[in-house]
């Protein structure tokens, strides 16, 4: 502790200089004058006085040496002439230097970008009020296999009433409104919300007020409250917004408050929040699952006990109403586990990797200190000769290593800042808080405290042995190889085995990733994704109140985009692509026992237009597609997938057989099948393809739509188009969501390409120094046996042999370093399997393969320094000294 | 005592002049003269620190934490500079005094037994 104090009261001191000089000189003047004053009170002239003060108070300049030696200038000037040393030393040999500066810059830069990530993505808390104890309340559906499921308001109302371990919880239904009235009609997206949701979210809006607990019952729900950003963009920040009414879905209501900048929660791009007040009918029912559940954890109370209760509860709901509730559990998640999670792994291995590229350059930059340090033992000997103690050359040695680390370190911040830019221009946009991503005091420290490591790393052994030399024979020696020699070449043998072990272990993490990104390309999709342009419609309940209105718009629209220039077909289908949570239902099929309860099975169905399947490309393979005359009043039609036909009609001909969908609202009817279309991947490429049944739009007309464009030209440039021909069936129906179907697709695999293509390239820096590392060490090594493989030679020795004998020797080392480096992989790959997509991660083919280009490689690296000695004239290596 | 000024001084022991000014400090807040003056009058004049010596001993202190200093107006409205322990400083002279008894002692000791 006193230790700490006296380092910093001497950096204060370093600072002050001047001021603490100006102030002793100003102390003792003062001191002297009132002792001259002292005497000539005492009777004494002036000249007289004065000389006594001075006598008595000794020397002055010695007083000042003195004390300037108290503020440790000492200390800093044995500092400052290491350093400056330090730097001539490096400057004499700028290649050395430049080497290991831009080793150690890309290994730290690297670090630093990467951290960068890490820090506002992982570690940064959430802009919330205490953000540790708000936990997402799933329910944990296991008929469907779905563990983050929405709930239904009756279960949701149960679990707050119940629990005595969240402080507040709320539901929220996210939704999105056309938002018309001044201007543009537009899309925004938005959540209804209970009262509760502020005390749970812990913020209160920064103009007006928040929801009341009356405002939670309908008929008083007509308020919303406003996202910052469209405060300010569609409102022009006006501060008399609060009272004034906007339409949302054709509805007015009243503002009554605008949310704090960045608060967009539950959505990225929650626009918009009004009252959730379900209708009394909606809150008794069990079966309809439409909310998300937000709790916030009383305090003290911790995440498993929160658990424990919740559970239980979810199983008095299971035996309570086993038809509805049946294997329906709950499922707790932190809220950042809920951001970052899907992200973590990855990141966390980018980062472990990047570590292990850092390992590397140091394991490169000690190898060239061992190799300098054998070419100085002279002078370090010549120095211990002349009285300095061994702990005073450690200091200077490692203060070359320290100068070295922190040169690799600031370069290294540029390094970062580059990265930055370039990794940002090609990252998924569904890492979340990417845009907060920025080096900032965190980081820095991080890039100092890593850079120091750094040094400590490559510069501690290094500097150790170099300043134990055997003076004697050093200096007897007369200039070649001291007796450090064989140590030093040990220990640089130890270096490149463990390089090549720690590159083989990213080579084959990256061969992994690689290979299961490969697999994702070739994901078969089930219908044609190119030339596809998709976008979103969901009309107002307010303005298509009843069915023939709605399914008289979509047939209007679709008419109107089936003739629309350089649009070869267009459809629409009701679930939204690529969604992880379709809308689905329970079923039974004619002739098979009703299954209830935990029996019962759901399934996803779809209202689709007639032309759907031809539009997407998704061959109809047994019976027909729906057709004009599928309409309402002719006979109910429905049409399963393959695997529907696998699972619930094995080998009979599902044609003609007949399924309800179980309704609430009175009895059933009956759809016969008559046709079976091949399996998609509709839900995602990662999730299996589950059973799917459509319906034909006509029949049952649903008011949000996908819709699909088949175009002839490039889908991108039709944006525009599609936008206007939806304005010209509803001038305040706002279309959103436009995207082509790759652009979907990519968005999809844009995490796993972000991965795979990091971690190859810092495979690849891995491979590239590791093979700088071989290449130094064989060639210093051939250099300083330059004089052997003369005797050799002259002895008779073939090229050839003298070829084998280096290479081989090279070649060991790398051997080594491969086995272990496998043992290492096979045991680290584990950990990335949840990363991996139909790759095992022990995939033999990329344990065999990898090891072989890093093994040619080493030889390649071994080979140049091969041939270099088997060229050795011999006179010439004899005469050598 | 003979009080001819140079050459009966009595030389400290080493490291004894830091806990002559810690001690005087444990009297209020003091300049460096006013040390000088009050460790010269407590002793009789016969501890005369050579007074230059005091400011790198001064130095020493600050360094360690054992004081700390401020500039202020002398009662004649002249500035100088105030030394003032701090509670570190104050468990310091605790150590010192304790240290410089037992070697007192054991000088006394030795001295007593001829």
């Amino acid at each position: 502790m006193s230790k700490f104090l006296q380092l910093f009261n001497r950096l204060l001191f370093l600072l002050r200089r001047k001021q603490l000089e100006s102030e002793l000189e100003e102390e003792m003047r003062f001191h002297l004058d009132m002792k001259v004053q002292e005497k000539i009170e005492a009777g004494l002239s002036p000249e007289d006085a004065r000389h006594l003060a001075l006598r008595a108070f000794g020397n002055i300049t010695l007083a000042k040496e003195d004390s300037r030696t108290m503020w440790g200038f000492r200390y800093w000037e044995i500092l400052w002439q290491d350093l400056r040393f330090g730097a001539r030393m490096l400057l004499k040999k700028p290649g050395f230097t430049l080497a290991a500066v831009v080793t150690l810059a890309l290994g730290i830069g690297a670090n630093t970008s990467i951290f960068s990530i890490v820090n506002s993505v992982l570690l940064r808390p959430l802009p919330y009020e205490d953000p540790d104890r708000i936990v997402m309340v799933w329910m944990d559906n296991r008929k469907l296999k779905i563990d983050q499921d929405i709930h239904s308001y009756a279960n949701y109302a149960d679990y707050r009433a119940q629990n005595q371990v969240f402080s507040e919880m709320t539901a929220i239904s996210q939704r999105s409104f056309n938002l018309t009235g001044e201007g543009e009609p537009e899309r925004v997206m938005g959540a209804a919300a209970t009262s509760s949701f502020f005390s749970v979210m812990r913020v209160t809006p920064v103009v007006g007020r928040a929801f009341t607990l009356d405002e939670d019952q309908r008929g008083r729900d007509k308020v919303a409250i406003l996202n910052y950003g469209l405060w300010q963009r569609r409102f022009g920040s006006d501060p008399q917004i609060v009272g004034k009414s906007i339409q949302l879905n054709g509805i007015s209501r009243t503002v009554i408050g605008v949310m704090p900048a960045g608060f967009t929660f539950p959505g990225k791009e929650t626009n918009v929040w009004v009252p959730l007040a379900p209708d009394p009918q909606l809150m008794s029912n069990r079966s309809g699952f439409w909310l998300t559940v937000v709790g916030r954890l009383k305090p003290g109370v911790t995440l498993e006990q929160a658990r424990a209760e919740m559970g239980a509860i979810a199983k008095r709901l299971e035996s309570q109403y086993p038809d509805i509730n049946a294997s329906y559990g709950v499922n707790l998640v932190p809220l950042h586990e809920q951001v970052v999670g899907t992200i973590r792994p990855a990141l966390l291995l980018l980062l472990g990797a990047v570590g292990l590229v850092l390992l590397i350059a140091c394991a490169n930059v000690a190898n060239l200190l061992l190799v300098r340090a054998a070419a100085r033992e002279r002078e370090i000997a010549i120095r211990a000769a002349h009285g300095a103690s061994r702990s005073r050359i450690i200091r200077q040695l490692f203060t070359e290593s320290m100068l070295l680390a922190m040169l690799g370190g600031g370069l290294g911040v540029f390094v970062a800042l580059w990265g930055l830019g370039v990794l940002k221009s090609f990252s998924p946009s569904d890492i979340p808080r990417l845009d907060q991503i920025a080096i900032d005091k965190r980081v820095l420290v991080f890039t100092l405290a890593v850079s120091c490591l750094t040094a400590l790393v490559f510069g501690l052994v290094p500097a150790i042995q170099a300043s134990k030399p055997n003076m004697n024979e050093i200096l007897k020696e007369g200039g070649r190889g001291g007796s450090a020699g064989v140590r030093a070449a040990r220990a640089r043998h130890l270096l490149v085995i463990s390089e090549i072990a720690m590159a083989l272990v990213l080579l084959i993490g990256a061969g992994l990733l690689i290979k299961s990104f490969s697999r994702l390309q070739e994901v078969n999709w089930g219908f044609k994704p190119d030339h596809l342009l998709t976008a979103r419609l969901q009309l107002p309940r307010s303005k298509y109140a009843d069915a023939q209105q709605v399914r008289n718009f979509y047939e209007q629209l679709l008419q109107r985009l089936n003739a629309m220039p350089g649009v070869q077909s267009a459809g629409a289908v009701s679930d939204i692509f690529l969604s992880k949570t379709p809308n689905s239902t329970n079923f039974s099929i004619e002739g098979q026992p009703q299954k209830i309860g935990a029996e019962s099975i759901e399934v996803p169905y779809d209202s689709i237009s007639p032309n759907y399947f031809e539009v997407m490309g998704t061959p109809v393979v047994k019976g027909r597609p729906f057709n004009d005359r599928d309409v309402e009043g002719s006979p109910l039609v429905v049409i399963i997938n393959q695997t529907f036909a696998r699972e619930f009609l094995p080998g009979e001909d599902p044609l003609g057989k007949k399924l309800k969908y179980d309704s609430l609202d009175g009895p059933a009817p009956w759809f016969t099948i008559v046709g079976v279309v091949a399996d998609t991947r509709r839900t995602g490429f990662d999730s299996e393809v589950r059973p799917e049944t459509y319906i034909p739009h006509a029949q049952e007309p649903s008011a949000g739509m996908t819709l699909v464009l088949r175009t002839k030209t490039d889908p991108a440039g039709l944006t525009a188009a599609l936008g206007n021909e939806v304005l010209s069936v509803d001038k305040d129906q706002p279309v959103y969501d436009i995207r082509t179907m790759d652009q979907l697709l990519v968005e999809k695999i844009a995490q796993r390409r972000f991965s795979a293509l990091l971690l190859g390239l810092f495979a690849l820096l891995a491979l590239l120094l590791a093979a700088v590392g071989i290449y130094g060490v064989m060639a210093y090594s051939v250099a300083q046996r330059t004089h052997e493989i003369g005797i050799r030679m002259a002895l008779g020795a073939q090229k050839r042999d003298l070829l084998g004998m280096i290479v081989r020797q090279g070649m060991i080392l790398t051997a080594v370093g491969i086995s272990l480096g496998l043992v290492v992989a096979f045991a680290l790959t584990r950990v990335m399997s949840e990363l991996l997509y139909e790759v095992s991660a022990t995939d033999i083919q990329t344990f065999i393969i990898i090891p072989l280009i890093l093994a040619g490689v080493a030889l390649l690296a071994n080979y140049i320094p091969a041939r270099q000695a088997a060229k050795v004239d011999p006179m010439v290596a004899l005469r050598y000294e | 005592m003979v009080k001819d000024q140079g050459q009966t001084r009595s030389e400290l022991l080493p490291g004894t002049l830091e806990m002559l000014v810690l001690k005087t400090l444990m009297r209020g807040p003091m300049h460096g003269y006013g040390i000088a003056q009050y460790v010269g009058q407590t002793s009789d004049e016969v501890l005369q620190i050579e007074e230059g010596s005091l400011y790198p001993a001064l130095q020493r202190l600050l360094l360690k934490g054992w004081v700390t200093a401020e500039w202020r107006q002398t009662p004649n409205n002249r500035r100088a500079r105030y030394y003032q322990l701090t509670p570190l400083g104050r468990k310091q002279l605790v150590v010192e005094a304790a240290n410089y008894n037992r070697i007192i002692e054991a000088i006394a000791r030795v001295m007593q037994s001829a």
